[in-house]
């Protein structure tokens, strides 16, 4: 009951904050130097057609009525036409949509797996070498500027090694022969996905692993896990089933407080893998002058990261029993 | 935490102290003597151009040379597509991160430092206010934030760039300094100042900046990291200011004008040095760290 009063009040505190980000984009849309019809109206339109847009957006009226045009498209996932693509861009979104949902998530629960598992490992060698490899592997993984693993990666893996492939997300050839079955569809989907995952991977990771390690060297001091000792526990046992699982909500809170930071590393990582997602469709849209494009990805991935701090909170919140809200 | 670094003699005795502890850290040793270089880099970047105007990073061209080569003796690290030198540019790219990490962190942590005591110290609406704008930007990835303001306001110049990242970046170090004030404020001689008649301002300022100054400051090597990264990143897909040279701008070069195939010479030095400086940035934060958290430093005794 308390969780889910929680959850509503939060999901208000969401839905404000999105309204806010909404008008101000609407604002920035209208005060930036230039003409707000180019913006929104493909040039390449007949009049007849750049009118009719005109009128469905309202800008032929005054601002506080575009204003609720503008929210009351928004709520009716009326975007306008993409310039580039020169199809609605609702279409476009979904269609990128569950590519970087993919992406992300799965790069994200790896990363938090692994990061903790492995910095379970390094608190428990403590000053040892392993310990050392763990950390130093850690700090430099973080630290690498991304686009440039990415390259990396490209250069090694897909060029050199041609393991594996560069580009896209899937292979024609597998996707337009009629004989092949889902299985082989997933599998190559898995094959693309492998560089850009890796990418994502390698540089988040590491903190995950710093902050596990630190969390488990102070989980070690807590009284319970002296108790735990004295009654004759193996280690192992205090070690996994006592302390890592409180030593690990840390790493809950550090993914919440770095999504925007994975959200920019997701951007960067699709645009270098062209992969098809949100995140590089912004890019691709900011670079071409796709403003109606541009605009319903940036309010698209604003969502994305507020569900998701949602969801890394009411997580948190069902993990620690300590904390009710 | 920060106040509790002990106050030897003045602020002297406290940095000394400081100083003591942060050179037993290997980490802030590495990261300080990495930092060293790069601001040697930095400074070294105004020489090759005064050597020969073909070695200026953006207009220099070797007349013998329009197309991108290996190192060799006239050209330490190879040219770009254009038959620029890259050890220039290299060097210039130093002077781009410095400038833009420090000035866009130290924007930030003043941003954010005074905001965190404002709230913190005032409480109520003001405090309700100024956290939940907090947590409104903190949302944000800032890096696609640049990218929508850049497509709406056309190409930005490097300290608008600079301005938006400290405009964005605040909202961190706010929240550890409001709590760290509301620690504070409960203490006796804030309660002493108040009662001599201090005014708001003056006990924000005189009193408790002095004891949230320390954390600001670890909060800044952070800043700095992130700050280059934002730009770096901005540089690389084409957003960055096109007069400058920017590691990022280089990366962007070698990937858009396809080297990244044939010339490794291009493309691991700017990468390499972009990693390097966040990563010696980051190791010097974390040695600061444990010179202000005495918590910390104890864990360091024990083992």
């Amino acid at each position: 009951m308390e969780l889910r009063r929680y959850i509503i009040r939060r999901l208000i505190q969401i839905a404000i904050i999105f309204y806010v980000i909404l008008t101000v984009l609407f604002l920035l849309f209208r005060l930036a130097p230039g003409d707000p019809v180019s913006r929104m109206v493909d040039p390449t339109m007949t009049p007849e057609d750049a009118q009719r847009l005109i009128s469905q957006l309202g800008l032929d009226q005054p601002i506080w009525v575009q204003y609720l045009y503008y929210v009351k498209n928004f709520f009716t996932g009326n975007f306008g036409h993409s310039f580039h693509y020169g199809k609605p861009v609702v279409e476009i979104i979904w269609d990128r949509l569950p590519n970087t949902v993919l992406l992300f998530t799965t790069s994200i629960i790896l990363s938090a797996l692994v990061g903790v598992f492995l910095g379970k490992i390094a608190s428990w060698h403590k000053g040892k070498a392993t310990d050392a490899v763990l950390t130093i592997g850690a700090l430099v993984t973080h630290t690498v500027f991304l686009p440039w693993l990415a390259l990396i990666m490209i250069w090694l893996f897909g060029y050199k090694m041609g393991w594996f492939p560069i580009t896209g997300m899937i292979s024609e050839e597998v996707w337009l022969d009629p004989e092949s079955g889902i299985f082989a569809k997933a599998l190559d989907v898995a094959h693309h996905m492998v560089l850009p995952l890796s990418t994502l991977f390698l540089i988040h990771f590491g903190a995950y692993l710093l902050i596990m390690r630190s969390s488990m060297l102070e989980t070690l001091k807590e009284d319970y896990i002296i108790t735990a000792r004295a009654k004759g526990l193996s280690e192992k046992v205090i070690r996994d089933k006592h302390a890592a699982p409180n030593a690990a909500l840390p790493v809950v809170t550090s993914v919440g407080l770095s999504l925007a930071f994975s959200i920019n590393g997701g951007a960067l990582t699709e645009t270098v893998f062209t992969w098809p997602g949100i995140g590089r469709e912004l890019v691709f849209s900011v670079s071409h002058n796709d403003y109606p494009l541009a605009q319903a990805s940036f309010l698209l991935i604003a969502i994305v990261v507020l569900l998701a701090n949602l969801v890394v909170d009411v997580l948190y919140a069902y993990l620690d029993p300590r904390i009710r809200y | 935490m920060a106040g509790s670094v002990q106050k030897r003699a003045g602020f002297k005795g406290a940095f000394l102290e400081g100083w003591e502890i942060f050179k037993e850290s290997l980490l802030g040793r590495i990261g300080l003597t990495l930092i060293l270089i790069f601001a040697l880099m930095a400074v070294a970047s105004f020489i090759p151009p005064m050597i020969d105007p073909m070695y200026h990073p953006m207009h220099g061209v070797d007349p013998e040379i329009s197309f991108s080569t290996g190192p060799s003796l006239r050209h330490w690290l190879g040219t770009d597509f254009m038959g620029r030198d890259i050890l220039s540019q290299l060097l210039a790219g130093a002077r781009v991160a410095f400038m833009v990490g420090v000035s866009a962190a130290f924007m930030s942590i003043f941003l954010g430092t005074s905001i965190g005591m404002i709230a913190g110290y005032m409480g109520k609406a003001v405090d309700t206010m100024l956290m939940r704008l907090a947590d409104m930007i903190m949302v944000m990835p800032t890096l696609l934030v640049v990218l929508i303001l850049s497509s709406l306001f056309g190409q930005l110049n490097i300290w608008t760039i600079v301005l938006i990242i400290a405009l964005f970046r605040w909202p961190g170090v706010s929240r550890v300094i409001r709590s760290q004030t509301l620690s504070l404020k409960t203490r006796p001689f804030i309660e002493a100042a108040r009662v001599a008649g201090a005014s708001h301002f003056r006990i924000i300022f005189r009193h408790i900046m002095p004891n949230v100054l320390p954390l600001s400051f670890l909060y800044m090597t952070f800043r700095v990291t992130s700050a280059i990264i934002i730009e770096a990143a901005l540089a690389f897909l084409g957003f960055g200011d096109p007069g400058t040279v920017s590691w990022g701008m280089m990366l962007q070069w070698v990937w858009k004008t396809g080297h990244m195939f044939k010339a490794p010479y291009w493309l691991l030095p700017p990468g390499i040095c972009i990693s390097l400086i966040t990563l010696s940035f980051y190791m010097l934060g974390r040695a600061m760290d444990e010179v202000l958290d005495p918590r910390l430093r104890k864990e360091a005794d024990a083992s």
